[in-house]
């Protein structure tokens, strides 16, 4: 697979994401009643975690997705680092709000596994596009460095 | 050369991302830990001078003026002004019993319907219960409001009476509920309160309507103020 259909393919599960998050903080703002298979979204939404310095999850997880997204159209060394960074970033603390909604809230959001779900995929899309970088793909700190 | 991919690159980004998640991770325990505290703590005076359960609703999804599962069958929709001494009576005879064994369940959500027609205390205490559903947890305010009713237009809605009972709700930020008061939010579910009891024909409070969720609701004949006529009422519509 080429790095351009890997950027493409992070940039279209970016915006699912990106969906997904916006569906959330919609229904937090008080919009149409969350669907919910587990029954759990609810108790998630409302309970104090949902919220992280007085900002909603939910607005972390779009402002993420939207931020990932873009940087993954950037050809460029730094931007694919800033969306690593952000990915593995959330990946990390998307399995900590996995443990708190098992072990602390006692309730599953099924709408944040997805998010979650989405995530973890974008992040190896994020890591495959290193693979599949070719040598040319190269930021230069020296011309005549590179040059030589 | 910074190559895409590089050991270096992924070293990097590796290390922003734990300080990021760390970060994150750090914010949200202190979040939840000074909600918990909030309660706990700081207000433990303001608690023991209050009335009422604070607790009594911990863990019950709200959302705006609903109580309970959205999946709930059944919709006890309750019409009433915080100043009204009937609807106080309820709120405490009744209300306990019915949510714990009703709305805890999944089995019945409820809507509030806050009316302010007995005076401008009716008014000051609706408002904070309004903005407090910004936050999700109007009904803790509510509950709390009829547990310390005062004598009805004697002014008992001061700021100290808001203040102690935002500060007595598990999660709930007093500050930002007293100045959410007059948001847009609350004009509109002043608004939409009202124009919803002229719809339904409402005489008086409190007044309840119970259906199925989604459905059409009907009138509940109030014969007393405790939870009996209630139980045997939504026991049938869960029945059908």
């Amino acid at each position: 697979v080429s790095e351009r259909r890997l950027r493409l393919a992070a940039a279209v599960v970016a915006t699912a994401g990106a969906a997904v998050a916006a569906y959330l903080l919609a229904v937090r703002s008080g919009g149409a009643e969350l669907v919910c298979r587990t029954g759990g979204c609810e108790t998630v939404q409302s309970s104090s975690y949902s919220e992280l310095l007085g900002i909603p999850v939910a607005a972390l997880g779009l402002a993420a997705f939207v931020t990932i997204g873009v940087l993954s159209l950037v050809e460029s060394p730094l931007a694919w680092a800033a969306a690593m960074s952000l990915a593995l970033a959330g990946v990390a603390f998307g399995a900590y709000l996995l443990v708190v909604q098992v072990a602390v809230i006692g309730a599953l959001c099924d709408w944040c596994l997805v998010s979650d779900g989405l995530l973890t995929v974008l992040t190896a899309l994020v890591l495959l596009r290193a693979v599949a970088a070719p040598a040319a793909t190269t930021a230069s700190r020296g011309t005549s460095r590179s040059r030589a | 050369v910074v190559r895409l991919g590089s050991k270096r690159l992924l070293a990097a980004s590796a290390a922003v991302a734990a300080l990021v998640a760390a970060g994150l991770i750090a914010a949200s325990v202190v979040g939840a830990r000074s909600d918990e505290a909030g309660t706990e703590t700081a207000p433990a005076g303001a608690r023991n001078a209050l009335a009422g359960e604070p607790e009594l609703l911990r863990g019950i999804p709200q959302r705006g003026t609903a109580l309970g599962s959205p999946k709930a069958p059944v919709t006890l929709v309750e019409y009433a002004d915080l100043q009204c001494p009937y609807c106080a009576q309820w709120a405490r005879d009744a209300f306990p019993e019915l949510v714990r064994d009703y709305v805890r369940t999944g089995r019945v959500r409820m809507v509030f319907r806050g009316l302010a027609f007995l005076g401008p205390d009716s008014d000051t205490a609706l408002r904070a219960a309004l903005a407090a559903g910004e936050q999700r947890r109007m009904w803790d305010v509510v509950h709390l409001l009829f547990a310390n009713q005062g004598p009805e237009n004697g002014g008992w809605v001061t700021e100290d009476l808001l203040t102690r009972v935002g500060a007595a709700v598990p999660g709930l930020d007093a500050t930002r509920m007293l100045e959410g008061r007059s948001s847009p939010a609350v004009e509109r579910e002043l608004g939409s309160a009202s124009t919803a009891a002229r719809r339904d024909g409402i005489a008086g409070t409190p007044s309840f309507l119970a259906g199925p969720t989604g459905g059409t609701l009907e009138p509940v004949v109030v014969t007393s103020l405790d939870a009996a006529p209630f139980r045997a009422h939504l026991d049938a519509l869960l029945a059908r």
